[in-house]
């Protein structure tokens, strides 16, 4: 799968803000059918080119790349756009101060700041109230950076947020963030990943100048002990849906066998993200999150790095070692701690494997995420009855095939739940595990689930396979909550729909 | 010009509507716009309004056109003309309101236009854009084209019958049970109350809502421009009040509902004495802790308008706190500034509360700090405190700094679970002391 990132550049730091990914890499948001149709489809192109007659509410780039760049250490978050965008801010608040102590980092207030455009700024335009907000922030948080995102009102109508941030960047401490991330811009609402990332790396990323020693000798040694750290140095790019449980379980595999990890970039500090380019190998654990920053700092500081699986469930955390440890010859230390970690853990998985054999599982949410996952539950004697993923891309094509499951039923959407529904309630699985916003309705249809990633929950490498596994058990434990809900609370869908096949939803459409 | 705002407790008018929308039984917003508007503005109201849900047809439910840069170029009436066609077959309504976000109305689609076309099949529209304002704008927004659109013209007055509004649902975190118990208190002088959102209303209900004899608001940003469409098209005359909250706050507002509706004075103080009676029974339970422990406070109230002065008035006049700042962060316009502050002439505690209008919520610690005299490591120093701050989420970070007890009531709430409780009339003054004096044994 590396292949794939390889084949693509990532030089685009001289405009203001990234190509979308329908430009970048071409992808797939709604389709309906076998997983070997869409493969097909993939590879003519065809399944990039579909749409929805009936579509519902997905995701908004907007939202993705703020969930990144706010998540930094002492930030001030200007949005700038009528107030609804980022509004849900009010109920996240919370979020960061959990995350934060959950990482053992100290409580930090989280301040946003919305300019507030209304229909007079509409006409003429909002950027003198950008700058005010901008000052404002400097002056009573004197933060470390103020990261500006915009909406579509100023995207439509041409604010340019690049000259401003030109005109008040010596003026001001902080340093100033852009990230051009207007929501009609992209159906691939990953795209904000790449607007978050433009901003980082074109304003943040400022590696840190050596300073010279009045000591003869001195630098040398320092010299010495810095390239050897940074031979051994992995980065691993977390993301949003990463607990600290994955971040301490990860590390932990890469530290036995002889690596020192680091974690980046959500919650970093500015400092932090300067020494982003010491390290050997960059590591992804979701492409679909961060190609466009490991490709661009591989052509920045030469810094390799490797995309390929997530390291969740049995298979894919062996897999995802294997090829960390290949990049530094670590390949009988890996072997040694694979064995040891594999068959420790499958005596452990063997109390819950007579539990979940033959049980149907439908898995929904991110492409890789829940490919790994359904690959997992497989692993443990399950019955795969399907798969939604919000897009697909060509990062995934080999996941695709090594299911070896060409008959496999696979809807992409993001969001959608009327498609998703009209599927579950013909498959009829035992347990669901799907995305933030989808279990609601799959509990209204009366049948257990899950969340496919949790603040609390570990949920990649051994010790969250594990966890996975325990929590399906507990689930199917007690289903009487989906079982009442789904008997006293109706879904809005009509009965007509439930009869018909929603393939019959997708429809030939332009992409953009 | 609207100024920037530090921590708005507000969405847009797009998600007003949404919000006002889902506080309506088996009715469906369609959205025309970019394709994340509809799941973020309506997740704002579902974390934040004490987990109030998506409801029947909230987040990604919502049917969105989905437009995107192919649209912005050439238009998206067909698009939305599609998206209706087939939202009214996969999805089951008494009614669906075409609602509208920045992008189609900054290129000049006609949403409204086209719902138009469905309107034999119970579509309406309304033009809802985010610049338009904040959430008590969608709230309007919708309102008016319900009472335009669905509430039949009645020759006939129902005397009794009164229609509230002003109580934004979600924006309100309580509004289910506010509602509730305003219907059960003018229950009990005999008079049926419309409410929109309140338990087992529906969209057959609302279409009867012109026959009723008068409107009572109980906001002074929301409900006014749909109070007023009331009185133009179904010649229903409007009132403003105050929430009510606690017996003092309550009685009075039955007797001012009483008076405008010829209610004898004797039946009302007839059912104010049953009730007031039934919640000193009930308040008689804390009188020894108040008392033994010391339970009095200084309080903050940091709300909007709805909330600021009934939180205020209850803390003060019912149960004998001494309100040290009122902060107020919806009211821009300074002559209506000066109106609400009139309000708090009536506090009847020796103390008044310094009230302030500010949007941005980082100043209130400012606010503050700036009124209370600064401790110059003198031997004898009078504190701030004990003191308390009834706010919002937000202002659980001032709580902190000052050392205070806290209890979040107006928007945003994302640190309590709110189902059926309401904060309103006699019932709900109990519900807000338990909430309140629970806070401060809590950690035993």
């Amino acid at each position: 799968m590396g292949n794939y990132a390889d084949s693509l550049t990532y030089n685009y730091l001289g405009a203001d803000a990234p190509p979308t990914r329908e430009e970048r890499i071409g992808a797939c948001h709604a389709f309906c059918g076998s997983c070997s149709e869409l493969a097909g489809g993939m590879k003519t192109g065809c399944a990039q080119l579909q749409n929805r007659k009936f579509s519902q509410s997905g995701g908004c780039q907007l939202n993705l790349a703020v969930g990144i760049v706010s998540s930094f250490t002492n930030a001030v978050m200007i949005i700038h756009s009528p107030l609804g965008c980022c509004s849900n801010f009010v109920g996240n608040t919370g979020l960061r101060k959990t995350m934060r102590a959950s990482k053992g980092k100290p409580n930090e207030e989280f301040v946003w700041l919305h300019t507030n455009m209304d229909e007079l700024d509409v006409v003429q335009g909002g950027i003198d109230k950008l700058r005010k907000a901008v000052l404002y922030a400097e002056r009573e948080y004197h933060p470390d950076a103020i990261i500006i995102a915009n909406g579509c009102v100023p995207g439509i109508i041409g604010d340019n947020i690049d000259s401003l941030v030109g005109e008040l960047k010596d003026q001001i401490t902080a340093k100033i963030v852009p990230v051009h991330c207007e929501g009609f811009k992209s159906k691939y609402v990953a795209s904000g990943y790449d607007s978050a990332y433009h901003g980082v790396l074109k304003h943040l990323i400022d590696p840190l100048k050596k300073e010279i020693s009045a000591i003869p000798g001195a630098d040398e040694e320092k010299d010495i002990k810095d390239r050897y750290r940074i031979s051994r140095t992995v980065n691993i790019f977390n993301v949003g849906s990463n607990s600290n449980g994955d971040e301490v379980e990860l590390s932990r595999l890469l530290s036995a066998i002889g690596l020192i990890p680091k974690v980046l970039p959500l919650h970093a500090s500015v400092d932090d993200l300067k020494h982003i380019g010491e390290a050997a190998l960059n590591v992804s654990i979701c492409a679909t999150h961060d190609d466009y920053l490991l490709g661009h700092l591989k052509e920045r500081f030469g810094t390799d790095y490797l995309i390929d699986t997530l390291p969740i469930g049995i298979r894919n955390t062996n897999q995802w070692i294997r090829k960390i440890a290949a990049y530094f010859h670590l390949e009988a230390e890996a072997e040694k701690l694979i064995a040891f970690e594999n068959a420790e853990l499958n005596k452990a998985l063997d109390l819950y494997k007579p539990v979940l054999a033959g049980k149907k599982v439908f898995v929904g949410g991110g492409e890789t995420r829940i490919l790994t996952t359904a690959e997992f539950f497989y692993s443990l004697g399950m019955e795969l009855v399907g798969v939604k993923a919000h897009n697909v891309d060509r990062f995934v094509d080999d996941m695709i095939d090594d299911m070896q499951a060409p008959e496999l039923l696979i809807e992409v959407g993001a969001g959608q739940p009327a498609e998703e529904l009209n599927l579950l309630r013909k498959l009829k699985p035992d347990l669901y595990i799907g995305h933030l916003n989808a279990n609601g309705w799959v509990s209204k249809l009366g049948i257990p689930n899950f969340p496919l990633f949790g603040q609390s929950l570990n949920y990649m490498g051994y010790s969250g396979a594990f966890e996975l596994a325990r929590k399906a058990v507990k689930i199917l434990k007690n289903t009487n909550f989906v079982r009442n809900v789904s008997a006293n609370i109706s879904l809005p869908l009509s009965k007509e729909w439930y009869n018909r096949d929603p393939k019959e939803n997708i429809k030939e459409a332009v992409n953009f | 010009m609207a100024e920037f705002i530090e921590r708005a407790k507000f969405t847009c008018a797009l998600g007003g509507a949404l919000t006002t929308i889902a506080g309506i039984n088996r009715v469906i917003p369609i959205v025309h716009a970019a394709g994340g508007c509809a799941a973020a503005l309506s997740g704002t109201y579902n974390l934040a309004a004490g987990y109030r849900g998506t409801g029947y047809c909230g987040g990604t439910m919502i049917p969105t056109t989905n437009i995107s840069e192919n649209n912005i170029v050439f238009g998206g009436e067909e698009r939305l003309e599609e998206q209706i066609e087939n939202s009214l077959e996969i999805l089951d309504a008494d009614l669906y309101i075409v609602i509208t976000g920045c992008q189609v109305e900054i290129i000049g689609d006609d949403a409204v236009g086209v719902a138009r076309r469905f309107k034999d099949r119970n579509v309406i529209g309304a033009s809802t854009p985010g610049f338009l304002g904040n959430t008590f704008k969608g709230y309007d927004a919708v309102i008016k084209a319900i009472i335009k659109e669905v509430v039949t013209p009645a020759e006939n007055k129902s005397l009794n019958t009164v229609n509230i509004l002003g109580v934004v649902p979600g924006h309100d975190v309580f509004y289910r049970g506010n509602l509730d118990e305003i219907k059960r208190l003018l229950g009990l002088l005999g008079i049926r109350a419309n409410t929109f959102f309140g338990t087992g209303e529906s969209i057959a209900d609302i279409r009867r809502y012109g026959e009723a004899a008068l409107t009572i608001v109980f906001s002074n940003q929301a409900g006014i421009e749909s109070a007023e469409l009331f009185t133009e098209l179904h010649d229903i005359p409007s009132i403003r009040t105050d929430l009510p909250i606690g017996p003092e706050a309550t009685e009075s507002f039955l007797y001012q509902i009483g008076e405008v509706l010829g209610i004898e004075k004797e039946y009302i103080e007839a059912v104010t004495e049953k009730e007031k009676r039934k919640y000193y029974s009930f308040l008689e339970r804390i009188v020894d802790i108040y008392s033994d422990i010391d339970f009095q406070r200084y309080v903050i109230v940091a709300a909007d308008s709805y909330y600021a002065y009934p939180l205020t008035r209850f803390l003060a006049n019912d149960l004998g706190w001494i309100p040290f700042i009122t902060a107020i962060n919806d009211i821009t316009d300074e002559g209506e500034q000066e109106n609400y502050k009139k309000k708090f002439e009536g506090i009847t505690s020796v103390t008044k509360p310094r009230v302030t209008f500010n949007q941005n919520a980082g100043e209130l610690i400012k606010e503050v700090r700036g009124s209370w005299p600064f401790n110059h490591n003198q031997k004898y120093y009078d504190t701030f405190g004990p003191a308390f701050v009834v706010g919002s989420s937000i202002e659980r970070g001032l709580a902190e700094k000052l050392g205070a007890g806290f209890l979040s009531v107006a928007f945003p709430v994302s640190n309590r679970v709110v189902l059926s409780k309401g904060y309103v009339g006699f019932q709900g003054g109990l519900t807000l002391l338990e909430d309140l004096i629970t806070e401060l044994v809590s950690a035993r």
